[in-house]
């Protein structure tokens, strides 16, 4: 983990920018107090900032895409919702993969591709896909050269681990905590190359007028205090929205749809959305306590060898995938132990068990220290006894449309990357598959950004319309904070985490998602009773931010599943169980005046070299491992 | 559920708000940590009951709490419940100006270690059963109180930007040039334990040097700067430069193995270990002794 001094202090020194990422001089100047509109109060006081490039998200993605515009001698300003270091990233455990063939010298990156594509069910953007996989083996050489610790084999070489439904190990990892050393890693080299940022900033909305944007609003989540960012080139790089699911693998307030919803407002298009993965090994809050409900289990414990048991002690996998057996699919290992526990055959606690203690107890704590440590504090010795585990809503496949080549949504002047965006992963993501696409198209927007900059960005001018449209999203917030009601945002947000949950879960048809839509419906009503519980520096208002946006997102996602009328990877509508050939397309939406509008885009073709390698069929033979 | 918040118990808070936690009675009554024996029996002993905490109380900035003091709070005990989950709890149900940072709640982020029945722990990874009653949560000593259990970190981020935590190689290789530096399994373990910080500032609230010698680089700063200088990918002038930085008057000589920092530790480093392997580091490199 790696953090600042403190919030400003740690910006460059750059004194002929006059942008004022330190808030706690330069602000000053440009902070202005608005007369007070008849009947509002007064009480706008905001900062305004600019600088030639936003990045809204301070994980993996974001810290890439402002390293490569560092090098390139842009000073782009980094923003996150929580402390510097502190994203989402650091919960990707497993793995990071690349086609390095450090164990297995006949993997190449076009098996690598070959694999996405067929975990993606071949709905994944051509190029998302070639662009990441290609590029991995450099990005690795890369974060290695900034210092990541990747474990490494007798040779000296990165070691690479199994992962579900990969043909070779091709997972690198540190540990169980590959996420964690590979924040660390980005930050230590954006820190290096003096990448201002700014902590605890929750962006609301994007100052566009559909075709262009050209700055971001939002507040200071320590003082409350009004936010404008003025630029002409924002990056949007904040994450997906699993954690809208009532059992979820992110923490409670990440993941939540924010990026895809201001992206929307703003006039892009969203793609994919039905498209969520469960993760099969989930922890069981009713063995655990509710805290721990849904946290992963890294899948890293089944690419060491964990075996999954259900309550008779069947290994069920054999009944499922004699050849891939726990490493097939991870929306095939989270049905079957939907399965099981649906039919009974589950723990007392609603589970199914996964064990790694017949490794060798040092082997255990050497490849996953970090679940032998969490499980530890919980009084359970994972070399010596089962865990218990049930699927979790884990990851987004679907998110905003972009050209992967810029990172260009069609919105002028708007890019994303990283979970924020769909394309990589089409129906189903390949597990190390995250973390990979986080810096290997890090890397192509940051560059394509640094590319199309021009003097005139470096310190663009506030007009009173950019001013007014940003003062009228403050008496917004406001207003929000002051909400007075009955209802709190903590409540409506569980109910539609357990709406989505029972409505547009691992199994899903046409009856269930009507309800959802009805129901979302009249909690959506319910928001007219909100009560904010504290100011704008309390948890109570940030969620009642959330909760426009995870709303938004829910119905795009409802209405998404239930116009796919087909099963495809993580999407499963047991009325139409079957994968259709005619369904080979991407659902892609907008938001007009009159509501979410969809079409359907045909998926381009793979490249005659990956063509290739999904011809010859590669697969994992799980047997090899025993 | 009620609140059961007693009167303030003045008299058992310190005088000094910025040395609070330290000088608390707490510190010497408990140093064993005050472990509960059998996690089992006592885990399932709490079900159902209520579990007593006693919070440091301060802030500056409103009147009635610039007096330090103690609150109790009584919260419905749950299977798993941690000492952040109890803060959280007493928060969230009974008094929403407690104020205490915590945000991943799975021991990465690093920003909720507290002064816990008188030892520096993580608040998320500290199992609330394994403690005995009542638990009291104070901020980390040695550092100055903002607020309730909110330390300033400064200090300790400044001390850690010292010894240049990142890696010195100054251009990234263009990308046609990139190759992958071999590593021994070896020196990759050596450095293994060294990058499992996360900054939460529990060892340099434990050390009695840090406390006695505010430029005293700490454990923390000592270990990350171990991790780059132990790290063969590294050249030698590099390495070099790093050890010029750590055995400044402030740096390595200071510490006189007391392990406290090594005892503390959420991700159990070995930060004793490390400071001594660099003083041979810097012999063996011939610089100087203070």
């Amino acid at each position: 983990m790696t953090k600042a001094p403190s919030n400003g202090t740690d910006t460059t020194g750059d004194e002929r920018r006059s942008t004022s990422h330190d808030p706690s001089t330069a602000g000053i100047e440009n902070r202005i107090e608005t007369e007070g509109d008849p009947g509002s109060g007064g009480d706008l006081e905001y900062e305004v900032v600019t600088t030639p490039v936003l990045v809204i998200g301070a994980g993996a993605a974001g810290a890439r895409v402002a390293i490569e515009l560092a090098e390139s001698g842009v000073e782009p300003l980094v923003i996150g919702k929580r402390d510097h270091g502190d994203a989402h990233t650091t919960w990707a455990a497993g793995g990071v993969n690349a086609a390095l063939g450090s164990l297995d010298p006949e993997d190449d990156w076009t098996i690598h591709a070959a694999d996405t594509f067929n975990e993606g069910h071949h709905l994944n953007d051509p190029d998302a896909v070639e662009l990441t996989t290609r590029e991995m083996p450099d990005r690795i050489r890369e974060l290695e050269a900034w210092g990541m610790p990747f474990d490494r084999t007798a040779d000296g070489d990165v070691n690479q681990r199994y992962f579900g439904a990969q043909s070779y190990r091709r997972t690198c990892f540190v540990g169980d905590r590959t996420g964690e050393a590979m924040l660390e890693t980005l930050i230590e080299r954006a820190q290096a190359l003096d990448v201002p940022y700014r902590e605890n900033v929750m962006i609301t909305r994007l100052l566009s007028d559909g075709e262009r944007v050209d700055g971001a609003v939002g507040f200071d989540m320590e003082t409350g205090e009004g936010l404008l960012f003025r630029t002409n080139h924002v990056v949007l790089a904040a994450g997906g929205f699993s954690a809208l699911y009532h059992r979820h693998s992110s923490r409670d307030d990440e993941n939540n749809g924010d990026g895809q919803a201001l992206a929307l407002e703003a006039g892009a298009r969203l793609m994919d959305l039905e498209f969520v993965q469960f993760h099969p090994t989930g922890m069981v809050g009713d063995r655990y306590g509710e805290e721990w409900d849904g946290r992963l289990v890294t899948e890293a414990v089944r690419g060491e060898g964990g075996r999954l048991y259900n309550a008779a002690g069947e290994r069920f996998m054999e009944r499922y995938s004699p050849d891939q057996m726990e490493l097939d699919a991870r929306d095939v290992v989270a049905r079957a132990i939907a399965r099981e526990v649906r039919e009974g055959r589950g723990t007392e606690d609603g589970g199914v068990s996964l064990d790694i203690s017949h490794r060798d107890d040092q082997y255990v704590r050497d490849r996953l220290p970090s679940m032998v440590e969490r499980f530890e504090s919980l009084g359970v010795d994972i070399t010596a006894e089962p865990m218990v585990v049930g699927p979790t809503a884990h990851y987004t496949m679907g998110g905003v449309d972009i050209d992967f080549r810029t990172g260009e949504t069609g919105v002028g002047g708007l890019y994303a990357v990283g979970e924020t965006v769909a394309g990589v992963h089409g129906a189903n993501r390949l597990g190390g598959n995250s973390l990979a696409e986080t810096v290997a198209i890090g890397k192509l927007v940051g560059d394509h950004v640094a590319t199309v900059l021009t003097d005139a960005d470096e310190d663009p001018a506030v007009t009173d319309s950019q001013r007014a449209l940003a003062e009228r999203e403050f008496e917004a917030l406001r207003d929000l904070a002051a909400s007075d009601g009955t209802v709190t945002p903590t409540e409506l947000l569980e109910d539609l985490g357990d709406l989505l949950w029972d409505h547009a879960g691992i199994l899903r048809d046409d009856a269930g998602l009507r309800e959802g839509l009805a129901k979302l419906d009249a909690l959506r009503e319910r928001t007219a009773d909100l009560r904010v519980e504290g100011d704008r520096t309390s948890k109570s208002f940030e969620y009642a931010v959330d909760l426009s946006a995870s709303l938004t997102v829910a119905e795009a996602m409802l209405r998404a599943a239930r116009e796919r009328t087909e099963s495809r990877g993580a999407h499963y509508r047991t009325d139409y169980p079957e994968t259709a050939d005619d369904w080979r397309v991407n659902l892609v939406l907008t938001a007009e005046p009159a509501g979410l509008s969809f079409g359907r885009r045909g998926v381009g073709d793979p490249s005659p070299a990956v063509r290739a390698a999904l011809e010859a069929d590669h697969q994992l033979d799980y047997h090899h491992l025993e | 559920m009620s609140t059961q918040q007693a009167e303030p118990e003045s008299q058992e808070a310190p005088e000094d708000p910025a040395m609070k936690g330290a000088e608390s009675p707490a510190a010497d009554e408990q140093t064993g940590g005050g472990m509960v024996d059998d996690h089992a029996e006592k885990r399932a002993e709490l079900e159902g009951e209520t579990v007593h905490i006693k919070v440091f109380r301060y802030d500056p900035e409103v009147e009635g709490k610039q007096e330090p003091r103690f609150d109790d709070f009584h919260v419905p005990f749950e299977k798993g419940m941690t000492v952040l989950d109890a803060v959280m709890y007493a928060r969230d149900e009974y008094d929403s100006s407690l104020t205490f940072r915590h945000s991943c709640r799975q021991a990465v982020c690093g920003s909720d270690a507290f002064f816990v029945n008188g030892k520096q722990r993580l608040g998320c990874k500290t199992q609330i059963s394994d403690l005995e009653q009542p638990v009291r949560i104070e901020p980390l000593p040695h550092q100055e109180v903002v607020k309730d259990l909110v330390v300033d970190m400064d200090h300790f981020y400044d001390q850690m930007h010292t010894v240049e935590p990142y890696f010195q190689d100054e251009d990234t290789p263009a990308t046609e040039d990139l190759e992958e530096q071999r590593q021994t399994p070896e020196n990759r373990e050596k450095i293994k334990m060294s990058s499992r910080c996360i900054w939460c500032g529990a060892c340099m609230s434990s050390c009695n040097i840090a406390a006695g010698d505010n430029e005293y680089l700490g454990p923390a700063a000592i270990n990350k700067a171990y991790k780059f200088a132990m790290d063969d990918r590294e050249d030698e002038q590099i390495k070099e430069h790093r050890l010029r930085i750590l055995e400044q008057e402030h740096g390595v000589w200071r510490c006189q193995t007391q392990f406290s920092c090594t005892e503390v530790c959420p991700k159990d480093i070995p930060l004793t270990e490390h400071i001594q392997e660099l003083k041979r580091e810097a012999v063996k490199k011939n610089l100087k002794f203070w």
